[in-house]
């Protein structure tokens, strides 16, 4: 039997581990051409400002694969046949038992980037990291700024490592504050004051109109407000799509939506029998029915784990609880679980505000229960809160056994109910 | 923001935290103050003309100036940490109240000195009998209880952390002079392997060293091979393992090696307190899922743990070696990990 993972990513290791962990006779093969190691995508922004070395960002050691027996292809897939087999860039053909897709993500593409432009990227892959060391390092040398267009986790991270790199920031963010799907007003005017005392210049409700370029090489962004704003680096960080272009013309379907995701059912298999789908690529079923995929670390993981065990012969179902998940805005944590900002009738929140110490917290209340909970600047055990989720506790309850949930380091102040807390419907 | 990192860690692109040229030059600088502050005399002229009573005095000088230089950088870019906070206020008071004013008044006032703040089984000295029988009861005591129960019991209800992290001197200079070197440590599997083999062995040579010269306190007199031998291993231990282990390589290779050497792979109150912290409350809580295996726990670990391979397996561990500095906590980007005395 001969098990083809495409992708060396979380969800593709996670897979290949859990294969090997059941089975130590299966020919296990992974084709990736990113990297030759496994590595943390998310850690890419700590390699470019020198908290890590590509070493500390490779979780395993570097005989890791011999150790496990898997078949490194370092390769690229250009298509894949009905008649189980792959045909890759460099023209070798593949044949497989089982195939796990685990292609992750590629870059939204931004209309007014064109290829030619070589101080314009993205930050999401290890030839991206190398190109904007390169670039940062010119825009630097020139004394030019940068401009980050989109205002998501990706765009704050990039402004945070070339504001600590020495370049001047502008971020355009199309919306009316950052980061609406995480943060409500008040959150954002709390992470205002905080990137603005960075120095970072966040342009609210704007957007890049048209590149002024030359020499394939963009000077000058003309914003949506009129103003033209002369540039050095342009970082694209508009969010990604799943990375599934290779699989158009095969029997694999994808969604017809705009993501092109990989389509699975709840044991992860696709529309071909010996095709499973795992992490970024794959369309899944959120807990309110929509289907899309879930790009976060930890459900790679989870999936890759699932299609790992499905695939051989398993009947494991993926399912996704209580939504959480954690970010750090240059040095403000954030910690989520539950709903907090889905437009459901009847809402109440709880929120306060510690603005000296950027602070906040918000619960949000739906009949009298608990149903979020959106914390900055603190450490919080998004497992209390989904306990607390269903069991469906009131609000009292919750404020009264704070403590529990709390994570932050040992001798931090407690937590306290300030005096300008509130309730109120929203 | 009482837990998170603020900014960022530019560790990588220095040259003196990066192995660079300085980093050689330093640690070679580094060595050769050792060995001769170990080995020759070079120092006690320049001890004398600052009116100190011996170059260990000066050495002490150096070492308390380094701990506070070292421990008010840190508290620049940690301070916002109440656990680094107030465990490097502790850190330098200890070292300026016990590791340098009291020795230094005692050995004005009294003729010598005492180091309050180092026990058995890592200040070896202060357990044979030919030293410590000479000290008042109440050092005795001290010593004798300091050593045998209460250190065993708090390791056992804080961890090692209490001593390793906070008190010891040792540690003191590797957390506050030497803490942008903490990410060179090695982690790799076989550094693990190597260092249970090294810190158990120097343990049982320090056990042995201390039975063999309590026996020969006892029925030496009638056994002279016994006491010959006894001379001999004390001898051994006081230079191979105190001086040149301790000393010269200990904070020697800071810049090359990271600043837990000695602690990770040689001191033996670390291995003993190690044990004892497996069986106790103190361990490190990890949250579930969280994890997106950045690796900063790991890399910036002083003492080798690859603590993201239990961070990415939602696994809450107790490592005997964990000396509980809190880093791994602090850099981690997803407040991940917490260190708990936990029943």
């Amino acid at each position: 039997m001969h098990i083809i993972i495409i992708g060396n990513g979380i969800a593709g290791i996670s897979a290949a581990n859990e294969i090997r962990k059941n089975n130590s006779e299966i020919k296990i093969s992974i084709i990736s051409k990113e990297w030759d190691h496994f590595f943390s995508r998310t850690a890419l922004m700590y390699e470019f400002i020198g908290q890590l070395s590509r070493k500390d960002i490779e979780p395993y050691e570097r005989n890791y694969y011999e150790k496990m027996d898997f078949n490194r292809i370092s390769d690229e897939v250009k298509k894949v046949n009905s008649n189980n087999s792959l045909e890759l860039i460099s023209g070798d053909h593949l044949s497989f038992d089982k195939l796990i897709i685990c292609s992750g993500s590629k870059p939204t593409s931004f209309p007014l980037q064109k290829k030619e432009h070589k101080n314009v990227g993205h930050f999401v892959t290890i030839n991206d990291l190398e190109w904007l060391k390169i670039e940062a390092k010119r825009c630097k040398e020139e004394n030019k700024e940068a401009v980050i267009i989109g205002g998501g986790l990706i765009g704050i991270e990039t402004a945070e490592i070339l504001n600590e790199y020495g370049i001047k920031v502008n971020m355009l963010v199309r919306d009316k504050w950052y980061w609406p799907i995480a943060l409500n007003k008040d959150e954002a005017n709390l992470f205002a004051k905080h990137y603005k005392e960075h120095h970072i210049n966040v342009l609210l409700e704007t957007e890049a109109k048209e590149f002024i370029e030359e020499n394939n090489e963009v000077t000058a962004i003309k914003l949506s407000n009129g103003e033209i704003l002369e540039v050095g680096l342009v970082l694209i960080t508009i969010g990604v799509l799943p990375n599934t272009n290779f699989l158009e013309d095969s029997d694999v379907k994808l969604s017809e939506d705009r993501f092109k995701a990989i389509e699975v059912n709840e044991f992860l298999e696709t529309s071909h029998k010996d095709i499973y789908a795992a992490g970024d690529c794959a369309n899944v079923t959120w807990f309110n029915g929509v289907r899309r995929p879930e790009q976060l670390w930890y459900s790679g993981r989870d999936q890759g784990k699932i299609a790992g065990q499905n695939v051989l012969g398993g009947e494991i179902e993926y399912k996704r609880g209580t939504l959480y998940n954690s970010a750090k805005f240059l040095d403000i944590e954030y910690t989520t679980a539950g709903l907090v900002n889905f437009p459901i009738d009847g809402l109440e929140e709880w929120y306060q505000e510690d603005v000296k110490n950027y602070r906040s917290q918000r619960v949000v209340i739906k009949d009298n229960k608990v149903i979020g909970f959106n914390m900055l600047g603190s450490r919080w055990n998004h497992e209390v809160f989904i306990k607390w989720i269903n069991e469906e506790r009131n609000l009292e309850f919750v404020l009264a056994n704070m403590e529990e949930a709390r994570f932050d380091a040992e001798f931090s102040t407690r937590f306290e109910i300030l005096e300008t807390a509130a309730r109120y419907a929203i | 923001m009482q837990s998170s990192q603020k900014g960022l860690l530019k560790v990588y692109n220095q040259d003196v935290t990066s192995k660079g040229k300085l980093a050689w030059c330093l640690s070679a600088l580094l060595l050769a103050f050792y060995i001769d502050l170990y080995y020759f005399e070079h120092f006690t002229p320049l001890a004398q003309a600052l009116g100190l009573q011996n170059k260990w005095f000066l050495y002490g000088s150096l070492y308390t100036i380094a701990i506070i230089v070292g421990g008010l950088f840190f508290l620049k870019k940690h301070r916002n940490n109440r656990y680094h906070f107030i465990r490097t206020l502790v850190i330098m008071f200890t070292q300026v109240v016990f590791g340098f004013t009291i020795p230094f008044v005692m050995k004005l006032f009294l003729g010598h000195e005492y180091y309050f703040s180092y026990f058995w089984p890592l200040k070896m000295d202060y357990f044979y009998p030919s030293y410590i029988f000479d000290q008042p009861l109440a050092l005795v005591l001290y010593s004798f209880i300091g050593s045998l129960v209460l250190f065993p019991l708090l390791a056992f209800f804080l961890g090692k952390r209490f001593y390793c992290s906070w008190i010891c001197g040792c540690g003191g200079l590797a957390n506050t002079f030497g803490d942008s070197w903490r990410h060179l440590s090695d982690k790799s599997e076989k550094a693990w392997k190597f260092e249970k083999v090294s810190i158990y062995s120097v343990l049982v040579i320090a056990i042995l060293t201390t039975l063999i010269v309590f026996t020969n306190w006892a029925i030496g007199e009638s056994y002279p091979t016994l006491s010959y031998y006894a001379f001999k291993i004390q001898d051994f231990y006081g230079f191979f393992i105190g001086a040149i282990w301790a000393g010269v390589i200990g904070v020697g290779l800071y810049p090359l090696m990271g600043t837990r050497v000695w602690c990770r792979f040689g001191c033996p109150m670390a291995a003993l307190l190690g044990i004892i912290q497996k069986f106790g409350r103190f361990r490190i809580t990890v949250k579930k899922d969280m994890c997106i295996s950045c690796g900063n726990c790991s890399t910036h670990c002083e003492m080798g743990i690859d603590v993201r391979q239990y961070a990415m397996n939602n696994e809450s561990f107790t490592r005997a070696s964990c000396v509980g500095c809190g880093m791994c906590a602090h850099v981690c980007p997803r407040g991940v990990l917490k260190l708990e005395n936990k029943r």
